[in-house]
C-alpha cells in the first residue's frame, strides 16, 4: 500500500475467465437440442449457453471442458460454472466438477490524471513498449506476476492477470512510474 | 510409332505390321485398337493375339484397376497400394476376359507363353517395391491358366474402379456374346480359376501375413492388409471420451455431431436419453426439477455437486410453454451481446390464438 494514493483507486473488474472440465462426454446436440439458452456451433464443435443470473457465457465443447467467460468476480465465476454445470447434469449427463481454475481476470482503472505516454515508455524500457501507429496504449508487462497493463494516454488503464489479487498488485506497482509522467490536463 | 499425346502420357500405336513380341518400355499407355488404354508401370511385351481380328472402334476406356477385378488378390497386381491407378500387364492375363483381340498389345496372350521367362518387366517402377515381384504373380498366375486366351475377347471396361467386379463379370458376359472364334467355355473356365485361385491367396496371405516367401503375391497380399490395419489404427480420433466419460455417450456423438441442427434424430436421442443417465428419464421434462435433484447427485473428488444445495435451479422454463410459436426457415439469424435479429422466411405464426403464415418475417430481440 506504500505505492498508493491518498485517493482510493477504483479497479472495477469487468471480466472473468475459468475454465473447469466434467470429466465426461458431452453431447453437443443433445444439449443444443434440450437445453436452454443454447447456441449450437456444429462448424466449430461447441455450444454456447449463456446463463442470465450470473451473467455469464459458457462455450462447451464435447470433450467436457467448459470455458467461463463474462463474470463479474472469482466467486460469481465459480458460482455460474456450478450452475452451468448443474445444468448439464439435468439433462443427463454424469457430470462432475472437477478442475475449476480461473484463467484470466480483466481489470478497468482510471487515474485522476493523464499520462504522457512517450515519457512513460522512455523511463520504462524494456518492460513497457508503445507503438502509437499499432495501438493507442503503452503496454506495460509485469513478469514476475503474469500481468499486462495497457496504459491510455488519459489515464484510463486496463489490466489482465490471472487472478484479482495479481491484478490488483499490478496496479499498485505501476501506479507510482504512471505518476511520475503524468501530463497536465490544461492543455 | 506414333506418339500420340491422349492425356499426361505419352502413347504408342502399333502400326498393325509390325513384329510381335514387342517389349514396351515401363509408364507406357497402351491403347488397343478398340479403343481401350492400358497403362503399365512395369515394362511390357506385347505379342500379337494368335487369332486376329479386326479391332472393333470403342469408346476409349482406362482400364483402371484390374487388380481390383482380380478380388482383394494382387497376386498379378503388385502395387495394390502404391498406385491404384494402374493396370499391370499380368493383371491383363489375369482376368484373362480382357484379351483385346487385335494386334495391339496384347499382353496377355504373349505374355502367357512367354511367362517362364517373364520378360522385360523386372523391377519397373523404383517406387513399386514389388516391381521384382511382378513377373512372379504373372507366373503363378499364368499356370493356373494353362488355355490360351480367346483373342478376339474385347473388353468393354466401365471406367469405374470401383466396379472391377462388375466390370469382370460384364467382360465375361460380352466376351460370351462376342465372336465366333471365342471359346466360351474357356473363359468361364479361365475366370473360375483366377477367382480361385484369388481367393487361395488372400487366405494365404491372411494366415501368413507378409512373409517375404517366394510367394511374392503372399507378401504383396501381406502387405495390403498391413496397409489396411495400419491404416485403421492411424485413424485419429479427433472426438472422444476424456478418460473416464461414459461408453454410451461416446457411441452417440460420432453420429450425431456433425448432424444438421434441423436433423431431428428422435431414435438417437431416446436411446442417448435412456442411455445417459437412467436416473434422469424425469430430469429431461424441465417441469421436474427437485424430483431429479436427488438422483442426481453426484459424489466428486474435488467438489461435489450438491445438486439442489448451492446451485441453484436454472429458473422459468416455463417460457416454452407459450403458445405463440413461429414455425418457419430462417435466412439469417444474427446476435450482438443479447440483441438478436432475425430474418425468416416462409413460416407459419400462431400469436393471440391466431394463425398466420408468412413469406418473409423480419424481428428483432433482447435476451
Amino acid at each position: 500500500m506504500d505505492s498508493s494514493n491518498d485517493e482510493a483507486l477504483d479497479i472495477i473488474i469487468t471480466n472473468v475467465v475459468a475454465t473447469f472440465r466434467t470429466r465426461c462426454h458431452l453431447n453437443l446436440r443433445t444439449i443444443a437440442l434440450e437445453g436452454t439458452n443454447v447456441i449450437y456451433k456444429p462448424e466449430v464443435g461447441k455450444v454456447l449457453m449463456k446463463l442470465r443470473k450470473p451473467k455469464i457465457t459458457a462455450s462447451i465443447w464435447s470433450s467436457g471442458k467448459i470455458i467461463c467467460t463474462g463474470a463479474t468476480s472469482e466467486d460469481d465465476a465459480k458460482l455460474g460454472a456450478r450452475r452451468l454445470a448443474r445444468l448439464l447434469q439435468k439433462l443427463g449427463f454424469k457430470v462432475r466438477f472437477s478442475a475449476f481454475k480461473v484463467v484470466n481476470v480483466l481489470a478497468v482503472c482510471s487515474m485522476p490524471f493523464a499520462i504522457h505516454l512517450i515519457d512513460f515508455t522512455k523511463n520504462n524500457r524494456p518492460i513497457a513498449s508503445y507503438e502509437p501507429e499499432l495501438h493507442p496504449a503503452a503496454t506495460y508487462r509485469i513478469k514476475h506476476i503474469k500481468a499486462t497493463i495497457q496504459v491510455f494516454s488519459t489515464g484510463s488503464i486496463t489490466v489482465t492477470g490471472p487472478n484479482v489479487q495479481n491484478v490488483a498488485t499490478a496496479v499498485e506497482q505501476v501506479y507510482p512510474l504512471l505518476f511520475e509522467c503524468q501530463k497536465p490536463r490544461y492543455k | 510409332m506414333i506418339p500420340n499425346t491422349s492425356e499426361t502420357l505419352a502413347t504408342f500405336s502399333l502400326p498393325a505390321g509390325l513384329t510381335y513380341p514387342v517389349q514396351i518400355p515401363a509408364g507406357v499407355t497402351l491403347q488397343t485398337a478398340s479403343g481401350q488404354l492400358y497403362k503399365v508401370n512395369v515394362p511390357v511385351v506385347v505379342t500379337q493375339a494368335p487369332a486376329g481380328q479386326l479391332p472393333e472402334s470403342k469408346p476409349t476406356h482406362k482400364v483402371t484397376e484390374r487388380r481390383e477385378a482380380a478380388a482383394p488378390q494382387s497376386a498379378v497386381i503388385p502395387p495394390n497400394a502404391t498406385h491404384p491407378q494402374e493396370a499391370e500387364p499380368p493383371s491383363v492375363p489375369a482376368t484373362a476376359v480382357t484379351q483385346p483381340p487385335h494386334p495391339k498389345p496384347t499382353l496377355p496372350p504373349g505374355q502367357e507363353s512367354s511367362l517362364p521367362q517373364q520378360p522385360p518387366v523386372p523391377a519397373a517402377e523404383p517406387s513399386q517395391p514389388q516391381g521384382a515381384r511382378s513377373p512372379e504373380p504373372e507366373v503363378t498366375l499364368e499356370e493356373n491358366e494353362p488355355s490360351p486366351r480367346p483373342e478376339p475377347v474385347s473388353l468393354r471396361m466401365t471406367a469405374s474402379p470401383c466396379s472391377q467386379m462388375l466390370d469382370f463379370q460384364i467382360c465375361t458376359e460380352e466376351a460370351l456374346t462376342h465372336t465366333a472364334q471365342l471359346k466360351n467355355r474357356d473363359i468361364d473356365d479361365i475366370l473360375k480359376e483366377v477367382i480361385e485361385e484369388e481367393r487361395e491367396k488372400a487366405e494365404r496371405a491372411r494366415n501368413q501375413m507378409p512373409a517375404k516367401t517366394d510367394n511374392q503375391s503372399e507378401a504383396v497380399l501381406g502387405l495390403d492388409l498391413d496397409y489396411n490395419y495400419s491404416e485403421l489404427s492411424d485413424i485419429v480420433q479427433l472426438d472422444g471420451p476424456a478418460g473416464d466419460s461414459d461408453i454410451e455417450e461416446e457411441e452417440g456423438v460420432p453420429l450425431e455431431e456433425n448432424d444438421f441442427l434441423g436433423i431431428i434424430n428422435a431414435e438417437a436421442i431416446k436411446a442417448l436419453q435412456e442411455g445417459d443417465g437412467s436416473s434422469d428419464g424425469n430430469s429431461i421434462s424441465s417441469t421436474s426439477d427437485s424430483e431429479g435433484a436427488d438422483e442426481l447427485a453426484n459424489v466428486e473428488e474435488e467438489d461435489p455437486l450438491n445438486s439442489g444445495d448451492d446451485v441453484i435451479e436454472q429458473d422459468i422454463p416455463d417460457l416454452f410453454d407459450t403458445d405463440n410459436v413461429i414455425v418457419c426457415q430462417y435466412d439469417k439469424i444474427h446476435r450482438s451481446k443479447n440483441r438478436w435479429k432475425f430474418h425468416l422466411k416462409d413460416g407459419v405464426m400462431c400469436y393471440g390464438g391466431r394463425d398466420y403464415v408468412f413469406s418473409k418475417a423480419v424481428g428483432e430481440a433482447e435476451w
